[in-house]
Formats: structure tokens, C-alpha cells, sequence
């Protein structure tokens, strides 16, 4: 269809042939591949989206960082996240 | 963006041409530059009703019978009349034009309040989602009332406060919930948050947060109650560790329901509340923390904790948007799943400052339901409105004053901005002390308040005016203005009242 069509110079399009159905191209699209390796992506990088927004990010920030570059000198005096055990001293309210 | 302010040539280019990724609403907007509430129709006749604002999604007018015991829902409708004369624009508004129910057509009413109790006029939250609205209604204030039953001091207490969720389309009562003898900041939707499905309400008397549901029935399901438990089974732990200690000698495999004399055993006052515990742990590991040295460590702790330890254990939640007086005021983020407490911050903290600058948008944490509550004008996203936070933060007389100020706004009142286009920055220019998206009552003037085009500077593009068009005779008195824009429509009322019960006066600002 669009191989008819008037054109300035004749030889303009020559090469064309309309998309066929039948006939599928069989050009594959050129694959362009770096030079160099130099902003290639660490191999075992996993990307996935951040669930918590921004501001909750910041908000995490300073609890997560100190809790990094402390928790290997200093003795953590919060015990892990255990399961609720009854403790028999269970009256003092001191902190 | 439009190459051309005229309108027809943007709708053509509308039509060719596609707006750059993520901006199509910022595009779509930009008609609003077009299409101006420019006509205004002063000291219309309306019925006698307090007028609260339009829904979010623009479908209805809330508003309250005089007598502060009825909800009159409206419907906006548009003004519409036809013309066979030749020269139709020029011509008057037909006298149909003055009338308020050309605007806006009486859906239902309503009568939330029983005898005793008042509606409250300045509490309206909306679910954009199923089309439901919460209102309150509550008897009068105690002022003096005792702390009895866990209350606290110097709270003072309602009798019964009722919160009705109300389906709009119709004006069914779907459910109610109850509080007795509690005191729930009601004014603007203070001590009231609604997060898609999510109600948090703030008991300030028993210091406690109730989380309620909405379920699409129509039902307010409990979810939960933070402030003496954090987590769901805490009570039950409490109350069988409580059997323990109190009886020793008996069996301890004894269950929790049998007789409610066995529950309350523990001494009133013994244990902080589970909240207040998170937060005194959570200042106390973060005073640990910042010292390795273990003489240092314990410095730091008497210093900053201990000699503090009776203020912080004294805090109360209060959640209020105006703290005036300069006690401090402290600023907590507490995860309701985990059940820890995030961070802790004063309110003069710079830190928190920033992160307000950087995300306000944030912190008005809109819902995915309602989708143009995404798009509020704020000064994190818009360039005009930062320039203009700026500038106030250099005129302030002190740093730290204006930190408080600006902070003392945390958290955000729930549903408190209008979407309304008219109010963007990177649209118009306008007088923010005279109005702004916040709703709220503000001092009224007596001259128009302009809006300027941002894109073409100095091009005033419409006025609203509130109050008579001759303006005030009585210039002494003081007057109080509140604005009500339609979300979508170019449509806009405003009410000019005086402090005294004299009757309002009601424009309608509009497209002609």
C-alpha cells in the first residue's frame, strides 16, 4: 500500500517492502552491546521497589544506622524480640 | 505544556498532542486557567444551615441545620437557563439565578443528635471509596471532672460523645460508636484520622488510640486499642500474669474469665501504660547508644533521662494542630504492627523541620482511594510555594520560634486541605493569610481577594469577595469569612459571619 506512493526521487525507497502477514520479517533488530565494563551492575543485584515512602525511610534512618555501627563494640541492653515468657519478679516497675 | 492561553487553541491542542509522562492531571489542570469562578451572586437567600464544605469527590454539599441537631445534604447542580435574544452574554441572570436551590438541590435531612447532644459543625470526615461520611455529636463539656477509671488529670470530659457513619448517597445511619465520659478533640477533625478504611480516634482522658474499621456493610469494627496495651493479646498476658502474682498459693493454670474480681488485683498506677513504656525504652536505648565509654554512658543517661524521667513518664498525647503556649511538645512515630516506636522528636528540632520542608506531602498521607487528593499544592512540590515558605522563615524574628510554629502543625488535621485547582500554586497567586486550602475560619476583609495568574504575571484572573457587594456598613465589628470550593466545578461559596449570632451572608462565586 504504501509502496506506490510518489516520491522526489525515484529511487527513493526501492529497497522498501511492505510488512507482509503471511511472510513475517525475519530481520532481527540490531543488539547494541557496551564497550566496555565499566557500568556494568554488580552480578547478583536484585532491584526491587521500596515499600516504605520517604518520609517513613527518614524517619527509620537514624535508628537503623546506629544500630549498625554499634551493635558490634557495645553490649545491646534491649533483649532480641523474644516470645512472652511470665518472669516471676514481675512486680518491680523499675527501669 | 499549551503554547497558547486561548482556550479553543488548547482543546485543538489537546487533541494532537500528548502531555509528558506523569503529567497529564498537571496538564488537564492547566484549563482551570480558562475557566474562573469570575461572577459572583452577593447575599444569596439559603436556607438557615451552617455550611461544613463539599465532599472530596465534588457529589455533595454537607451542611448543618441551624439548631446543631440535623445533617442537609445537597446535591451542586448548575445553574441553567435558557436565552432567545441576541445578544445572550450580555444579558442579566434571569431572578431564578438568586436563588439558592438553583445551585444546589436538597437531597435529605437528617437528625444525627438526640436531645441533649449538638452536632458537632466542624467535624466531617469523608470515605471517598463507598461514599460515606463520619460525623460526631456530643453533650457538653465538663470542665472540672474528676480522674476517675484511668482518666487523667486536667482532661476535661463530655458524656457521651457519638461518632455516626452515614452513607451520603441516601442519608441511612449505617452505625454508630459511642464514648462515654471521654474527651475526643472533635474541632476540624482533630483527634480524628481516616486512613482508607482506617479510623484512628484519640481518647485524650484514658490516653488512648481506638483503631476502627470501615467494612463496606457499613459497619465500625474495633480493631484495635493502643495506649495501656500495644499488642492485641497484651491484656490477656497482663491479666493472667496478674492472677499470679496475686494469689500464689493457688494453681496457676487458672483461667481468665473466672470472675471478674480476679482481673483487677494490680495496685492503680504500678505499671506505665504500654505506649508510655515503648517510648521511655526507645529515648533510653537511644541515650545508651550514643556512648561507648560505660562512665560516659551513665553520665549521659542521669543527665538526659533520669533527671527527665518524671516529665517524659508525665507526657501525654495530645495530638493538637495549635500548640500556643510554649511547652515543649514532643513528636512520636509509633509503628502500630511491630508495636516500636520509630522515632522521637522535640518540637523544635531542626531535623524535623527539614523533613517537613522536604516531604509535607507526606505527612498528609492521602489514601489510594482518592485519587486528586494526590495532587494538593504543597511547598514540597510546588516551587512558588517553597519560595514563599522561605521567605517566611527569613522575615521570622527567630529560627527556633518559627520552627515551632511551622511543626506545631503535626501531625495534619485529616481531610483539612481542599483539591480544589483554584488553590495551586503553579496556577495562581494569592494572599495566603486571606485564604488558602486550609480549612478554616479566617478574618474577613472587606476588599476582594485576587487571584493572579502565575503564567501571565499581573493578569488578575477573578476575585471572591466576601461579605455584601457594597461591602460592610460596620467596619468595627469583627467579621470571620470561611470558604467552600467545589473540587471540580468552577463553583465557590463564601460565608461572612459576625462573632455575634447575626445571620451569615452567603455568596456563590461562579462561571458565568
Amino acid at each position: 500500500m504504501l509502496g506506490s506512493w510518489p516520491s522526489f526521487d525515484p529511487h527513493n525507497f526501492s529497497q522498501f517492502k511492505p510488512n507482509d502477514p503471511a511472510n513475517p520479517s525475519k530481520m532481527t533488530p540490531v543488539t547494541y552491546r557496551p564497550t566496555h565494563d565499566r557500568t556494568l551492575p554488580p552480578p547478583d543485584q536484585v532491584i526491587a521497589p521500596e515499600a516504605k515512602n520517604i518520609l517513613l525511610r527518614h524517619f527509620y534512618q537514624p535508628a537503623e544506622e546506629k544500630l549498625r555501627s554499634k551493635r558490634a563494640p557495645c553490649d545491646n541492653p534491649s533483649p532480641e524480640r523474644a516470645s512472652k515468657l511470665p518472669r516471676p519478679s514481675a512486680s518491680d516497675n523499675s527501669i | 505544556m499549551f503554547r497558547s492561553n486561548n482556550v479553543t487553541a488548547r482543546i485543538f491542542e489537546r487533541q494532537i498532542s500528548s502531555p509528558a509522562p506523569g503529567t497529564s492531571v498537571h496538564c488537564a489542570r492547566r484549563f482551570y486557567e480558562n475557566i474562573v469562578p469570575c461572577h459572583t451572586i452577593f447575599d444569596i437567600e439559603c436556607p438557615d444551615i451552617l455550611f461544613r464544605k463539599f465532599s472530596d469527590d465534588g457529589q455533595y454539599l454537607i451542611t448543618f441545620s441551624r439548631n446543631h441537631q440535623d445533617l442537609v445534604v445537597y446535591r451542586p447542580t448548575w445553574l441553567s437557563y435558557s436565552c432567545r435574544e441576541q445578544d445572550c452574554p450580555d444579558h442579566d441572570l434571569p431572578s431564578k439565578a438568586n436563588k439558592f436551590e438553583s445551585f444546589f438541590t436538597q437531597l435529605y435531612s437528617v437528625t444525627l443528635a438526640c436531645s441533649g447532644e449538638l452536632i458537632c459543625k466542624d467535624f466531617f470526615l469523608y470515605s471517598e471509596k463507598n461514599q460515606f461520611g463520619i460525623f460526631a455529636s456530643s453533650t457538653a463539656q465538663i470542665h472540672d471532672a474528676p480522674a476517675v477509671g484511668g482518666a487523667i488529670q486536667g482532661i476535661p470530659s463530655i458524656e457521651k460523645i457519638t461518632f455516626h457513619l452515614v452513607r451520603l448517597e441516601d442519608g441511612v445511619i449505617l452505625d454508630e460508636r459511642v464514648f462515654c465520659n471521654d474527651y475526643i478533640n472533635l474541632a476540624h477533625s482533630m483527634g480524628v484520622f481516616l486512613y482508607d478504611d482506617l479510623v484512628a480516634i484519640v481518647s485524650l482522658r484514658y490516653q488512648r488510640i481506638h483503631i476502627l474499621q470501615i467494612r463496606d456493610s457499613g459497619n465500625l469494627v474495633d480493631v484495635r486499642s493502643i495506649g495501656e496495651y500495644c499488642r492485641e493479646d497484651d491484656e490477656l498476658f497482663l491479666n493472667s500474669s496478674t492472677q499470679c502474682m496475686s494469689i500464689p498459693g493457688r494453681n496457676r493454670n487458672h483461667n481468665v474469665g473466672n470472675g471478674p474480681d480476679h482481673t483487677n488485683q494490680m495496685p492503680e498506677g504500678s505499671f506505665l501504660s504500654g505506649l508510655k513504656q515503648r517510648l521511655l525504652s526507645f529515648i533510653f536505648r537511644g541515650i545508651w547508644n550514643e556512648e561507648d565509654d560505660p562512665t560516659m554512658r551513665m553520665q549521659c543517661l542521669k543527665k538526659k533521662f533520669y533527671f527527665h524521667f518524671q516529665d517524659y513518664a508525665d507526657l501525654v498525647i495530645w495530638k493538637v494542630a495549635r500548640n500556643t503556649d510554649n511547652h515543649p511538645a514532643f513528636f512520636a512515630v509509633y509503628n502500630m504492627e511491630t508495636t516500636e516506636i520509630i522515632s522521637f522528636y522535640q518540637n523544635s528540632a531542626d531535623e524535623l523541620y527539614t523533613l517537613f520542608e522536604l516531604f509535607c506531602d507526606h505527612f498528609h498521607s492521602s489514601s489510594k482511594n482518592s485519587f486528586y487528593m494526590n495532587f494538593l499544592s504543597t511547598h514540597s512540590n510546588n516551587i512558588h510555594a517553597l519560595e514563599q515558605l522561605r521567605c517566611n522563615k527569613n522575615k521570622a524574628s527567630s529560627l527556633p520560634q518559627f520552627v515551632k510554629k511551622m511543626l506545631s502543625t503535626l501531625p495534619f488535621n485529616c481531610q483539612s486541605q481542599s483539591p480544589s485547582p483554584y488553590f495551586d500554586h503553579s496556577l495562581f497567586r494569592y494572599d495566603d493569610k486571606l485564604i488558602s486550602a486550609t480549612d478554616r475560619h479566617r478574618q474577613s476583609t472587606d476588599h476582594p481577594i485576587k487571584f493572579i495568574s502565575r503564567r501571565q504575571p499581573n493578569i488578575l484572573k477573578f476575585k471572591i469577595k466576601p461579605g455584601p457587594e457594597s461591602g460592610n456598613a460596620d467596619t468595627r465589628t469583627k467579621k470571620i469569612s470561611s470558604f467552600l470550593f467545589h473540587p471540580i466545578l468552577p463553583l465557590a461559596i463564601s460565608v461572612q459571619q459576625t462573632l455575634f449570632l447575626q445571620p451569615a451572608v452567603v455568596n456563590i462565586h461562579f462561571r458565568r
